[in-house]
């Protein structure tokens, strides 16, 4: 194996573990918000990717173009959601957590039934886009255009986040919430607004992510599977709630997958990924950067 | 004590019980099934709803359309299209009943259960995915129903010793014979081809594919360059793909589902990585989707068929059932869907023939399956099966992609144009 293959795969690693991490990090940050696992994060992606297909289709805008519009209509989406299921699920009498769990599980099986009525099976893609099949060689390492513009978006959207949870008060209430959501209604902040807000940003987070993937990724009802096992692994492995942690996992998760990829058959190579998620959860359940 | 002696009757009578309904069990397979007035129940099991999906709702217009030939009066030349129903059973009609395995063994296994069971489903046919096909044959076998396996095309299926298993297209390694022939006249006509780059998914499918290539390639003096056995539906091909292009090969050879497919091409195209020639396994690559999708990265590439709508150049019928597949599917028929169109046609022949609904009948029947070619809508020599259930008269085709449709370009019987190799040239 030459030093160039193992640069490639490296590289190729981090530019899809920044993927990984942007797809990780609405589920983390609604996770960190009020611990709710949202099983339908995948089914959200979908939506995301039919929405970009969708302003394609109809007015010809580039993915890349489309993605705020995108975000903003997943932004409306995810408060949606909060208000309509999840505000009930969560004030269920007994058993909240389960009640929580079968209620964003059902929202998914729902999302994709809809998804094949609606769009039926067929494997969709966006066939010409400005950075779709473009690429750029860089001393025989090749960056795919689509992927190094899916890891920009995620670099100015984990940049951005930052920006918002540290410098805006709607950040400073986000955090507050998070960390005494009975504590934030006692100084004048309406939880069930933070809520919603939280569930919209997450949900807004995610249709970036769906957007860049349009570009190079084939869309059909049950593409969400393809990912949203590594965003909970990814989610997990950060630490839950952390939306850094995500970050910092999602390009571990990349790595190690590329680089078991090198030394495993390519069948075996989510084993080093579910190996290393294994040994954090068994020797630092809280993840790598949880603060529980 | 008192308790014990009065228990012990009824222990006995529960024995009874349970001998009884073990016989009654025992017994119920070869019972003949109960019909609805008029009516002739086939379980069919496809995926749909999952990752194949679409190819599920193709197989069902597939077979819905081959079911209306049957029971609706038509001129064309295929057994049973003449009158309306079957004559064997006094014109009564064909009813398919569709299970959805989702592309799991254990659902499928499971559903087949419920078609036999509640449904009272005649016989099976299905499922697209070997894995699948798999089990599901498994389970007729149990119950004594003849399994038509449709579309799934690995060779171990046929080699179980399953009595009830049939099978009237080619398996992967009549395909991969036909790839190697292809490419033995080519060597003959002096192109250079010596290595191969085998890419794999990693179920039954993508296994046996490359068992059986590996084994041709040995056998015929090529040597394997690469094996690269990926997970299938993975969201990233990078490294799998850098593998194939460090090796190199002269022709690379796929196989692969729709999703995986797309998604090779596209991270090829992405890491500059343009091969000398593609001869895939079907599957994903006689799918129209992946065609829409990056058609124009694949000027050139080679898919083994059993089926080419070219042929209708020879067959006048192929276009006709094409027009009545397209008015329900709004597509061409393709190497899968036109398989699952003759699979019900070959099945209905079995039992019409049979007379029963007596799963043992209809095998024999089937056993004696004798259709020529010209009543098929597929470049076959014609249906009989061997003793593993396998029909060997079904010769297949290499297809290649001329950047718009298919064009037959082997075996020179059959085909309507030569080769251009290597591809994009």
């Amino acid at each position: 194996m030459t030093a160039q293959a193992v640069a490639q795969s490296l590289v190729s690693g981090l530019l899809m573990g920044l993927i990984y991490a942007l797809v990780a990090a609405g589920l983390a940050l609604v996770f960190g918000l009020m611990n709710v696992v949202n099983f339908a994060h995948g089914e959200f992606l979908m939506t995301a990717m039919y929405a970009a297909f969708g302003l394609f289709v109809a007015v010809s805008l580039d993915p890349l173009l489309a993605a705020p519009f995108v975000a903003a209509a997943m932004f409306i989406f995810g408060s949606v959601v909060y208000l309509g299921v999840v505000r009930f699920a969560m004030s269920a009498s007994a058993n909240a957590g389960m009640v929580q769990i079968f209620a964003t599980f059902g929202l998914g099986v729902v999302m994709r039934g809809l998804a094949q009525l609606l769009f039926t099976p067929n494997y969709r893609s966006i066939p010409h886009s400005w950075l779709g099949g473009r690429t750029m060689q860089i001393a025989g390492v090749y960056l795919p255009a689509p992927q190094l513009a899916g890891a920009c978006v995620s670099l100015a959207t984990f940049g951005a986040l930052w920006l918002i949870i540290n410098r805006t008060d709607f950040g400073r209430a986000l955090e507050a919430t998070r960390e005494d959501s009975g504590a934030v209604a006692l100084v004048g902040i309406d939880r069930k607004r933070i809520f919603a807000l939280g569930w919209g940003l997450g949900a807004a987070l995610v249709g970036l992510a769906g957007a860049v993937l349009a570009i190079f990724f084939y869309i059909y009802p049950d593409v969400g599977a393809s990912f949203s096992l590594i965003a909970y692994v990814t989610v997990a492995l950060g630490g839950f709630g952390s939306v850094f942690g995500a970050f910092a996992a999602g390009i571990l998760v990349g790595l190690v997958e590329a680089g078991s990829a090198l030394v495993l058959p390519a069948s075996l190579k989510y084993v080093g990924v579910y190996a290393l998620y294994l040994l954090v959860v068994l020797v630092r359940p809280r993840g790598l950067f949880g603060s529980l | 004590m008192d308790d014990g002696k009065e228990r012990e009757p009824r222990m006995k009578l529960n024995r009874r019980e349970i001998m009884t309904g073990a016989a009654v069990l025992a017994a119920a397979p070869r019972v003949a099934r109960a019909q609805g007035a008029g009516e002739i129940l086939i379980g069919a099991v496809f995926p749909m709803t999952g990752s194949t999906a679409q190819t599920g709702l193709d197989a069902k217009n597939a077979i819905e359309t081959a079911a209306a030939i049957i029971n609706d009066k038509t001129d064309l030349d295929l057994p049973l299209a003449r009158g309306a129903g079957l004559p064997g059973f006094g014109g009564a009609k064909v009813r398919v009943i569709y299970a959805d395995h989702q592309g799991d063994p254990q659902k499928g296994r499971a559903e087949a259960e419920r078609l036999i069971t509640q449904e009272k489903a005649v016989a099976l046919i299905g499922c697209y995915h070997s894995a699948v096909s798999a089990t599901v044959s498994q389970t007729a076998e149990r119950y004594a129903l003849p399994f038509m396996c449709a579309d799934s095309s690995s060779p171990s299926l046929s080699r179980r010793g399953l009595k009830f298993f049939f099978r009237a297209s080619a398996h992967d390694e009549m395909f991969s014979s036909a790839m190697f022939d292809l490419m033995d006249s080519l060597r003959a006509k002096g192109q250079k081809i010596e290595t191969l780059a085998l890419f794999h998914e990693d179920t039954i499918f993508g296994a046996d594919s490359a068992n059986v290539q590996t084994k041709l390639a040995g056998e015929r003096g090529y040597r394997i360059a690469c094996d690269v056995k990926y997970r299938a539906n993975s969201p990233s091909l990078t490294t799998e793909v850098q593998q194939i292009k460090s090796a190199a090969a002269d022709v690379l050879m796929p196989s692969s589902y729709t999703t995986d497919g797309i998604l090779l091409v596209r991270t090829m195209n992405e890491l500059g990585y343009k091969p000398r020639a593609i001869v895939a396994q079907a599957a994903g690559f006689s799918e129209q989707a992946l065609y829409d999708a990056v058609g124009d990265l694949l000027h050139g590439a080679i898919t083994r068929g059993s089926f080419s709508l070219d042929l209708a150049q020879k067959r006048p019928m192929v276009a006709r059932v094409n027009d009545l597949f397209k008015a329900r599917a709004g597509k061409d028929l393709n190497d899968n869907s036109a398989r699952e169109f003759m699979a019900l046609i070959v099945l209905a022949d079995g039992v019409n023939r049979a007379g029963t609904t007596d799963g043992e009948a209809i095998r024999a029947a089937l056993t004696a399956t004798d259709i020529p070619g010209d009543r098929t809508i597929m470049p076959w020599k014609g249906v009989r099966f061997d003793a593993t259930g396998q029909n060997n008269g079904c010769d297949p085709v290499l297809l290649q992609y001329d950047g718009r449709k298919f064009v037959t370009v082997f075996p020179l019987l059959a085909a309507i144009s030569e080769p251009v190799w290597p591809m994009n040239s």
